[in-house]
């Protein structure tokens, strides 16, 4: 509320290209008014739904990315409206190239921020291309590289749609930058972002850079790398743990563990401390290990691993996460309130800070301030 | 770039960085770039990873081994346009001239654990001591606080994503997580949240006099990007999973193999406008109930097969120019031999080329943020370890030669070691491919 964004506003034209940005502006204290066509923003058609809300309010991507903003229906073809609105933005998010555009490129005040966020550009070959969360990574180097030998290779975290997010985020940096050049020149400016280079930027270790260095084809190992022993996913009892070890005092740590727990002798062997040693018998090594890793489960052989100095996480799945007991003892689950009221379990703030940034009001209804800003 | 330095949003602002591999430098990197004075304070004694990692190249070169320190190519990837300077902070020394610049600079960066922050004598209480109005901006793992049950667990780099749902996310449904060892997306969302909670904090100390503390919890920031899955098991008890690279919105969306060895086209087409254009182009190769928008969701297998079946007998690249053509969302699952010839990144300048004190020059990736007037500046490539001891130390915190030569010497700060030794990248020859505009080595 009193964050130092309190009095801007701030219009988004976007769908999912820009709703993480807009969402974190609202909560830094911005005012979001979120442009919907008549038939509500394409956010509102993404599932998961509230079943015992009514359409076009159900959506959870909706109920959660547009927490904070307001909704204001305007018809594309009113272009009157359209200025009114665009008249006072401090900001505006778009996410199609210029020619596209609802927004008039000429008619807009030249101290208004414009915000876009596109597939690959602007300019270059490809600025006409289309994309998504898949495309983006796919054009990252980073799918090529994620997967089994045996199965096509797959995005990061596909579900989370993470290409779309980054890119909001990357968006949002550029727009503070540009309000704070504005603030002390009085030049408003243009923000870009490609979320191929977003996509690109997160995934140096494809990136050309390293390939001229190294001169290695990458390609997808699966859930293990040969960079160490143990290196990778681990099964457990419920699922399974992430192993990172390759400082020789982690695997001194990792060796004692194993060999008290399961009464291997050899794993403790001099000849094991050498990385390249362990990476030449890592079958022998990941055999060793999981005699460990299955006797437990995520969360006793998170904290028993990381008590003794071991680099351990859980595998987390939503379930484990919403019920993990660090994130409850930080109160880091809040909550937000459907249409109907039901009150349902969100993440907290992104960050903590000293000074009262962060608030966030439930998502508005189609339309809910249309007659605060048209009349 | 033509703008000067003094348009430039982050001019005048000065960042003490204390970062290790990625989280803080990614986001150190891109405030130097915006026209901040970015001081990379290093250590000998527990130097940053990307100190340690070197080069390909530099394997067996043992007459070059002085230099390995500055030639990892993450050096310039993280660290671009920022002056490196040598403190021991462990030393009395080094911990007291740490001090006198943290008096001078706006902002605190880092992302060394919270204990050795506090074990430093570098928590927050400790540098608003000094400096009572900087922008303090921390990402530990688990947070600052130290009554919290991780605050002393470590977890970096390729076990972050695990931890925070994105191996359980990742692969394909019937299948084990794949993992995302090769990346570590947390790492960046934790650098961009860095910034925007920095930039935030520098305009409300500009406008209200007054700094900020802010916490980022890597474990906590990356969870907010999990809401609807979040909100879902909490109506439902659905534990939402990976479900390999399809859609949750629409089909079809796959990755599909096409002629050759391991060649592979991603391919989105979840919205009715798309299949129509699909549709067209697959002919004859797909069953006609397909039109029905719900069998190309619950026949999905099927669905997935004929497309496989069509795709694998084009040639990769053409036919995501063919899909494109068609308006359809489509990209070849690019090697890092094709991103080497994309041509339209290199047109786009997505590599960059700055000078480099021991190498001549280097190229990084540039900067996904575009601003049109003021489109920021690369000083220089990565910089050499304790490069910048001296210049700092004299410059920024006052201090006069022999002071500086006295805390060289009782071991609280160094400088550059072999100051003359040069080596050129073998690669160095090449970079004009890459950076349009770049002068053909060859011809030099």
């Amino acid at each position: 509320m009193a964050g130092p964004y309190n009095g801007l506003r701030i219009v988004d034209t976007t769908g999912l290209a820009g709703a993480y940005a807009t969402r974190l502006f609202a909560g830094l204290g911005a005012e979001v008014i979120r442009l919907e066509p008549p038939d509500g923003s394409p956010l509102r058609r993404l599932g998961p739904f509230a079943h015992n809300v009514e359409p076009p309010e159900n959506s959870l991507w909706w109920s959660y990315l547009a927490m904070g903003t307001r909704s204001v229906v305007i018809d594309p073809q009113d272009t009157d409206a359209l200025m009114q609105i665009l008249a006072e933005a401090d900001v505006v998010f778009e996410d199609q190239l210029p020619e596209k555009s609802l927004v008039p490129q000429d008619e807009i005040s030249p101290t208004t921020i414009r915000t876009k966020i596109l597939p690959f550009g602007l300019a270059g070959p490809k600025r006409n291309w289309s994309s998504s969360n898949l495309v983006a990574w796919a054009a990252s180097g980073i799918l090529y590289t994620t997967g089994f030998t045996n199965r096509p290779p797959v995005a990061p975290a596909a579900p989370m749609q993470l290409a779309y997010h980054a890119s909001a985020a990357s968006a949002l940096v550029g727009t503070l930058l540009a309000l704070r050049s504005r603030r002390i020149t009085g030049v408003a400016q243009d923000v870009e972002i490609s979320m191929q280079e977003v996509a690109l930027s997160i995934a140096p270790e494809t990136g050309v850079p390293m390939f001229m260095d190294d001169r290695v084809h990458r390609e997808r190992s699966g859930n293990r790398r040969d960079l160490g022993r143990p290196f990778g996913l681990y099964p457990c009892k419920d699922g399974f743990v992430s192993i990172i070890v390759l400082m020789p005092r982690h695997w001194a740590a990792m060796a004692q563990w194993v060999s008290e727990t399961t009464g291997n002798e050899s794993i403790t062997e001099e000849v094991f401390v050498d990385n390249a040693v362990r990476v030449e018998a890592k079958d022998l090594i990941d055999d060793w290990v999981e005699e460990l890793t299955t006797q437990g489960t995520r969360l006793e052989l998170f904290e028993e691993g990381q008590r003794r100095g071991i680099p351990i996480t859980p595998v987390n799945t939503i379930d484990a996460l919403v019920d993990n007991p660090h994130l409850e003892a930080a109160d880091f689950w809040t909550t937000t309130q459907l249409q109907d009221a039901t009150e349902v379990t969100i993440p907290g703030a992104p960050f903590r800070s000293s000074s009262p940034w962060w608030s966030m009001a439930p998502a508005p209804r189609l339309g809910e301030h249309t007659h605060i800003y048209l009349n | 770039m033509t703008n000067t330095e003094d348009d430039l949003p982050l001019n005048g602002v000065r960042v003490f960085e204390l970062g290790i591999a990625i989280a803080s430098p990614f986001c150190g990197k891109l405030m130097a770039h915006f026209g901040a004075d970015v001081l990379k304070i290093e250590s000998r004694m527990s130097p940053d990873v990307v100190r340690i990692l070197g080069s390909a190249w530099l394997k067996d070169r043992d007459d070059l081994a002085p230099i390995s320190s500055d030639t990892s190519p993450y050096v310039s990837e993280m660290n671009a346009s920022k002056r490196s300077i040598g403190l021991e902070l462990k030393t009395k020394e080094g911990k007291a001239a740490a001090l006198q610049l943290l008096a001078e600079c706006d902002v605190f960066l880092a992302n060394f654990g919270a204990r050795a922050l506090t074990e430093l004598g570098l928590d927050y209480d400790s540098v608003a001591a000094v400096n009572p109005d900087i922008v303090y901006v921390q990402l530990p793992g688990f947070g600052s606080d130290e009554t919290m049950p991780y605050y002393p667990f470590v977890a970096w780099g390729p076990n972050q994503a695990p931890l925070v749902g994105m191996d359980d996310f990742t692969g394909h449904a019937d299948d084990p997580p794949a993992g995302i060892a090769t990346i570590a997306p947390p790492d960046y969302m934790s650098a961009l949240h860095a910034a925007i909670a920095t930039i935030t904090g520098l305009e409300q100390r500009d406008i209200t006099g007054e700094g900020v503390h802010i916490d980022i919890s890597q474990f906590e920031t990356t969870l907010a990007l999990l809401g609807p899955f979040v909100m879902d098991y909490d109506l439902t008890g659905t534990v939402y999973s990976r479900i390999g690279n399809r859609s949750m919105w629409g089909a079809p969306q796959g990755v599909y193999p096409c002629a050759g060895n391991e060649r592979w086209i991603a391919i989105s087409a979840t919205e009715a406008e798309d299949w129509t254009a699909l549709r067209t182009l697959l002919g004859s190769a797909i069953d006609l109930d397909f039109d029905n928008p719900s069998t190309r969701l619950t026949d999905q297998d099927r669905l997935d097969e004929q497309i496989a079946a069509w795709t694998s007998s084009f040639e990769v690249e053409d036919l995501a120019y063919r899909l494109q053509s068609a308006g359809i969302a489509a990209h070849v699952v690019s090697t890092n031999e094709d991103l080497l010839h994309d041509t339209h990144v290199t047109s786009r300048n997505w590599y960059q080329v700055a000078a480099s004190s021991r190498l001549g020059r280097d190229v990084f990736s540039g900067c996904a943020v575009k601003l049109s007037a003021t489109p920021g500046r690369w000083t220089a490539a990565g910089p050499s370890m304790g490069e910048h001891t001296r210049e700092v130390l004299s410059d920024v915190v006052g201090l006069s030669e022999e002071e500086i030569n006295n805390l060289i010497s009782a071991g609280g700060a160094f400088e550059q070691l072999e100051p003359d030794m040069v080596a050129t990248r073998p690669w160095n020859d090449w970079i004009h491919l890459l950076v349009p505009g770049t002068e053909d080595a060859r011809d030099l």
